[in-house]
C-alpha cells in the first residue's frame, strides 16, 4: 500500500518533480537538491524501527490535505508556477502520511518532511529580494575583513578593489549556496548529535551567521589575493573556508550542551 | 541649426511616444551631466561620458584640471558643443517625463513597496528607506517614471531593486528641485534633475545623474550608465562552489563525526 501510494505520488506529480530536477540541474545554487531526497530516505530507512512500531491511526483530514495539495498542483499547472507545484507535492506527502498512519505517523516523519523544504525551487519574489543586501552585505562585511586585517580596500557597492584588482560580489557570490548547504547540514547534524529541540532550533540559527561571516571571508580572499579570484583555486578556497564552518558549527553544538548540561539537567 | 533641428525632431518623438521616454543618443552616452560644476571627492569610478554646460568646473578627477582620485571611464566633456548637445536632450527628456500622463500617486517615502510598470507623481518630495522594488512582470521594456515635484532624498543604505526584467535604463526620476542619495545606498535609474544632484559617501549608482541647471556631486561612488562599457574590463565575480559540492562535504563530514568512535577504534588498531 505504501509502496503503491508512493507511486501514484510520483505519477500525478511527474512534472512537477522534472521541473525541479531540472532546476537542480541548471542552476547551481540549487544543486544540493540531488542530495536532499537520498538523505530522506536514509533518514526514513533509520527510523524504520520506531515509526514501523507505531501503531498506525489513519485520519480523513489526510484526504483534505491531498484535495487541498492538488488544488495547489492545479493552480502551478495554471502558470502560478513551478513553487506552487513544488509546495502541492509535500503536501501531498504529508496528507498520505496522514491517510496510511495518521497524526502519529506524521510526528514521527516531521524531521524528513522538514528536510523536503530545501528541495524547494527558488521562490523568485523572495530570492529576489535577498540576494541584493545578501550581496552588499558581504561586500561590507569582506571590506570590513580586509580593513582589520590592514589591508587597503576600496568598496563601491559590490564591487571591491584591493591595490587595483578588483572583484565583483555577484548574485552567485551573496552567500545563499553557504547559507543553504550549511542550513541544512545544520537540520541533519543536530539529528545525528541526538540534539534536544531548542538545540536544534539554535543550530540552525547559528548556521546564519556562520555561512555569512565564512562568505565574506571567501570574498575577502579572492580580492586579497589575485589567485583566489577565478578558476580551480578560486573553487578550492570556497570549498576549504566552508569546510572551517563545519567544526565552527561543531563549536556551537559543544557550547550548548554545556550550558544544557549546566543548567538544564 | 542642425543641432536645433536635431532637437526639435528628438523633442516631437519624445512627446508622440507619450510614457515612452527614451534618451536622446548624445545623452545616452553620459553617466553624470551638470549645468555647473562636477565636484568629486575620494576614489569615485564614472563608466560613461561626464560633462558640464553651460559650466565648465569639473574637480577631482585622474587627468582633468588638477587631477584627483576619481576616474572616469569615459570623455570628460567640460562646456563643449556635446555637452550642449546632451543638456539640450536632457530639457526634452525633462520635460517629456514630466508631461507624461500620470497612472499613480505615490507621495512621501516609497521604501517597502513593489512597484509595477507606470507613470507615477509625487506632488511635492519622495524619500526611499529601505528598498523599494521596481517589478517590471517579465517585460524588459517597461518603463518606471516618477515625477517628484520637489525633492528626492534616498536613505543611507536605502536600495532601488529591479526584479523581473526591470532595466535601470527604463527607469525615470523627474526630479522638481534636488535629488541626495544617502551614504552606500545602490539607486537605479536615471536622475533628471531640475537642480542638484549629490551622491552620499560610497552610493551606488546604477543609471545617470543628470542635473539640468545645478551641480552635480560625488563622494567614493561608483556610477555605471546603462549600456555603456567603461574603458575598465568587469572586474571577475567569485561566486561560491555549487551547492551539491557543499552539501556533499558537509555529509561527509556528518558521516565521519557519526563514525568517530569506529574510525579512532581503527586508528588505535
Amino acid at each position: 500500500m505504501k509502496a503503491l501510494t508512493a507511486l501514484a505520488l510520483l505519477v500525478c506529480y511527474r512534472p512537477t518533480l522534472q521541473g525541479m530536477v531540472k532546476q537542480w540541474w541548471t542552476d547551481e545554487d540549487m544543486s544540493h537538491g540531488f542530495a536532499v531526497p537520498f538523505v530522506i530516505l536514509w533518514i526514513v530507512w533509520r527510523e524504520r524501527g520506531r515509526w514501523q512500531a507505531i501503531e498506525a491511526q489513519p485520519t480523513a483530514w489526510g484526504f483534505a490535505l491531498l484535495v487541498a495539495a492538488a488544488g495547489l498542483q492545479t493552480a502551478g499547472g495554471l502558470g502560478v508556477g513551478l513553487f506552487a507545484g513544488s509546495v502541492a507535492f509535500l503536501f501531498s506527502v504529508a496528507g498520505a502520511i496522514l491517510c496510511l498512519g495518521g497524526f502519529v505517523w506524521l510526528r514521527a516523519l516531521a524531521l524528513p518532511l522538514l528536510l523536503g523544504l530545501f528541495m524547494l525551487p527558488k521562490l523568485a519574489i523572495v530570492y529576489n529580494q535577498a540576494t541584493l543586501p545578501l550581496q552588499l552585505f558581504a561586500s561590507r562585511l569582506a571590506a570590513a575583513i580586509l580593513t582589520s586585517g590592514g589591508i587597503g580596500v576600496i568598496r563601491e557597492g559590490n564591487i571591491l578593489d584591493v591595490r587595483g584588482h578588483r572583484v565583483e560580489v555577484a548574485e552567485a557570490c551573496s552567500g545563499i549556496r553557504y547559507l543553504l548547504s550549511l542550513g541544512f547540514f545544520a537540520v541533519v547534524f543536530g539529528y545525528l548529535s541526538d540534539a534536544k529541540a531548542w538545540m536544534r532550533l539554535v543550530l540552525l540559527a547559528a548556521a546564519v551567521p556562520l555561512a555569512i561571516v565564512g562568505n565574506a571571508l571567501r570574498v575577502a580572499a579572492a580580492a586579497w589575493r589575485p589567485s583566489l579570484d577565478s578558476g580551480t583555486a578560486h573553487t578550492i578556497s570556497g570549498w576549504f573556508i566552508f569546510l572551517l564552518c563545519l567544526p565552527a558549527l561543531l563549536g556551537v553544538r559543544q557550547l550548548l550542551n554545556n550550558i544544557h548540561t549546566r543548567y538544564g539537567a | 541649426m542642425r543641432s536645433v533641428t536635431k532637437l526639435l525632431l528628438w523633442s516631437a518623438l519624445t512627446v508622440s511616444l507619450k510614457a515612452q521616454i527614451t534618451l536622446g543618443p548624445t545623452l545616452n552616452t553620459f553617466e553624470v551631466l551638470a549645468a555647473s560644476t562636477v565636484t568629486n571627492s575620494g576614489p569615485t569610478v564614472i563608466n560613461g561620458n561626464l560633462g558640464t554646460s553651460p559650466g565648465g568646473a569639473i574637480t577631482g578627477f585622474t587627468g582633468f584640471g588638477a587631477g584627483g582620485p576619481g576616474i572616469v571611464n569615459g570623455t570628460i566633456h567640460a562646456a563643449d558643443g556635446v555637452a550642449l548637445q546632451a543638456q539640450n536632450e536632457l530639457t526634452a527628456a525633462f520635460n517629456a517625463a514630466a508631461g507624461a500622463a500620470s497612472t499613480g500617486i505615490k507621495n512621501g517615502d516609497i521604501g517597502g513597496q513593489t512597484i509595477p510598470p507606470g507613470v507615477y507623481t509625487a506632488s511635492s518630495s519622495l524619500g526611499i528607506t529601505g528598498t523599494v522594488t521596481l517589478d517590471a512582470q517579465g517585460n524588459p521594456n517597461a518603463q518606471f517614471i516618477f515625477q517628484i515635484g520637489t525633492a528626492l532624498t534616498t536613505a543611507t543604505s536605502s536600495i532601488v531593486f529591479l526584479i523581473n526584467g526591470a532595466q535601470a535604463s527604463n527607469v525615470f526620476w523627474q526630479v522638481g528641485s534636488s535629488a541626495t542619495l544617502g551614504t552606500s545606498s545602490a539607486f537605479a535609474g536615471n536622475i533628471l534633475a531640475q537642480a542638484s544632484i549629490s551622491l552620499g559617501t560610497s552610493a551606488l549608482i546604477q543609471g545617470r545623474a543628470l542635473a539640468r541647471t545645478g551641480a552635480v556631486t560625488l563622494l567614493s561612488n561608483l556610477g555605471t550608465a546603462p549600456g555603456v562599457t567603461g574603458g575598465l574590463p568587469p572586474p571577475p565575480a567569485t561566486p561560491a562552489p555549487s551547492s551539491l559540492i557543499l552539501i556533499s562535504t558537509a555529509l561527509a563530514c556528518a558521516g565521519i563525526y557519526q563514525s568517530r568512535e569506529r574510525l579512532l577504534k581503527m586508528f588505535r588498531g
